[in-house]
């Protein structure tokens, strides 16, 4: 079997107008990875999601998923072949229950999606809540929610987009414990954070964009190293 | 705790009250009731798919105009029954929808909206040409007489309300509803979560455009006539609208409620007020959206006098 990366952007380009939001990426993720992806506001970071997730299109270059070339795909496509996504401003339904915003996530219907969807709210502690509508939680439980509506679509790959901000550090720890847990069950990660703290102290790899290129890539101790490189593009 | 309504049993219990009325009722409460199921299913129509998916349809016009026509013009010129005529028209409709809200649903929020109210308007004109009125008759309609009693009309309304009452019913409580109000909340983010947005959009315009085309074909019947600017009067969008906002606009029984309440007091101001009616009747309107846009039945759950789900 091959030890194909699980996702492969290849030589991908974006422009909004004159500006180059991704310039000429290309990046391997491997299977099982947990990898970080930093670098500064506007680097292009949420831009090479939203290229992945097929939400805009790449002007040029191609994105490989399991192989299967998912360039130009659109978003309903690629999310039901396993790549889930959260975004930086929490994104679940607010006029639903916590039980409806996992039920509509999930492939088929009836008793299966039901039972399913109640697992995933045992697992991120928020069962007693079920037929609260979702705008009711708090900031922290609404991540938590949009993390198990990913789940729910049974992703293989799955992009966070700054998971850590704005929760306190015991959910940080919860988030991330979970995390780790569905790594061991063999999800592949890709975070994009701005803590340094969560990307060393829980990434094994890390990728830094800037201007929408690829700066740097390693072992996230490797990366670490290379702080001084990071602080002359990042200052500090 | 919290008491259960036996939400179906009063439903069914009214019903057969309802299919009782020519026995005992005057003309004038059968032809009211007659008005009141038409708007009824134009703004439930209107309400499963612009209620649930949030894409405002300023349109409505022209499923009632366009199935009116067919409908009629089948009856007028061709002899058809109003049994096949009625369900052609509404098929007809619900065909041609497909096609435009394959083109016009990528388009979001007003400037959808506006497109709705010119491919009615567009279609009014249309009809009203010296080029189709060969098939349309033109500027000067058609009278017609369907060969139809009133109680046979009630009754075949009274049946299409009850029907498009439970298709409502059924898609609330169901997932395609769910994904239809996701669509609503936040579409990017529904179809990054796998939802086929354009897909599940279309199938709820056909569903409304296909009741609502029923309806409109029966209205013309109902009324003996049909030409251009009546039958896409922007009257026939807007009433629905309203009456679906009167009684909670997304919820399944809201717009029934709404249609009734609205039609009743919209009698008894014209019947009492006559100068005034409109006037007051405005007054009525705005102060139901300042004090009331979730509508009646929204206010009601609100206030916990109804439960919260989303099934009524």
């Amino acid at each position: 079997m091959t030890r194909e990366p699980i996702l492969k952007i290849v030589d991908v380009v974006k422009k909004f107008g004159e500006v180059m939001a991704v310039d000429h990426c290309s990046i391997d993720f491997e299977r099982g990875s947990i990898t970080g992806l930093i670098g500064p506001n506007g680097a292009g970071k949420t831009t090479l999601f939203n290229l992945i997730t097929g939400v805009l299109q790449p002007d040029s270059g191609n994105i490989f998923f399991k192989g299967g070339d998912i360039t130009g795909k659109r978003p309903y496509e690629i999310a039901r072949r396993g790549v889930g996504r959260t975004y930086q401003l929490i994104r679940i339904f607010p006029k639903m229950t916590l039980l409806e915003n996992l039920i509509v996530v999930g492939k088929g219907k009836g008793e299966k999606a039901v039972e399913r969807a109640m697992d995933l709210l045992r697992l991120i502690k928020l069962i007693g809540k079920k037929e609260e509508y979702a705008s009711d939680l708090s900031f922290g439980q609404q991540k938590l929610l949009s993390l198990a509506q990913v789940l729910m679509l049974d992703a293989e790959l799955i992009l966070l987009d700054e998971p850590a901000a704005g929760i306190n550090p015991t959910l940080q720890n919860e988030l991330m414990d979970l995390i780790h847990q569905l790594n061991r069950d063999g999800k592949t990660f890709i975070i994009v954070e701005h803590d340094m703290n969560v990307i060393m102290g829980h990434c094994q790899n890390a990728v830094a964009l800037n201007y929408g290129q690829k700066i740097a890539e390693g072992p996230c101790s490797e990366i670490q190293k290379n702080e001084l490189l990071l602080e002359h593009y990042f200052g500090r | 705790m919290k008491k259960k309504i036996p939400i179906w049993l009063g439903t069914v219990a009214l019903m057969v009250f309802l299919a009782m009325i020519p026995f005992f009722a005057s003309d004038y409460w059968i032809t009211l009731l007659v008005l009141i199921f038409i708007f009824a299913v134009y703004a439930s129509g209107w309400n499963l798919f612009s209620g649930l998916t949030g894409y405002t349809n300023f349109g409505l016009a022209w499923f009632i105009g366009v199935s009116g026509y067919v409908s009629s013009l089948l009856i007028a010129d061709y002899n058809l029954p109003w049994v096949f005529a009625w369900p052609v028209g509404a098929v007809f409709i619900s065909i041609v929808s497909i096609g435009v809200g394959y083109i016009l649903l990528r388009i979001r929020g007003v400037y959808f909206a506006i497109s709705m109210v010119a491919l009615a308007e567009g279609t009014r004109e249309l009809f009203g040409t010296e080029y189709l009125s060969p098939i349309t008759h033109g500027g000067k309609g058609v009278p017609f007489v369907a060969g139809i009693q009133l109680s046979t009309l009630y009754w075949a309304i009274l049946f299409i309300a009850f029907i498009s009452l439970l298709v409502c019913y059924k898609i609330a409580s169901s997932k395609f509803g769910l994904r239809l109000v996701a669509i609503r909340e936040d579409e990017q983010a529904a179809e990054t979560l796998g939802i086929h947005a354009t897909r599940d959009k279309i199938l709820a315009f056909i569903l409304s455009a296909f009741f609502v085309g029923l309806a409109g074909a029966i209205h013309f019947t109902y009324q003996n006539y049909i030409d251009p600017s009546f039958a896409f009067s922007i009257h026939l969008t807007l009433t629905p609208i309203v009456m679906a906002l009167f009684g909670g606009v997304g919820t399944v029984f809201g717009p029934f409620i709404g249609a009734t309440l609205f039609t009743l007091i919209h009698e008894v101001l014209w019947a009492e007020l006559t100068i005034l009616y409109m006037a007051i009747f405005g007054g009525i309107l705005m102060a139901l959206i300042l004090f009331f846009p979730q509508g009646l039945l929204g206010w009601m759950k609100e206030k916990g006098i109804l439960p919260r789900i989303r099934k009524i």
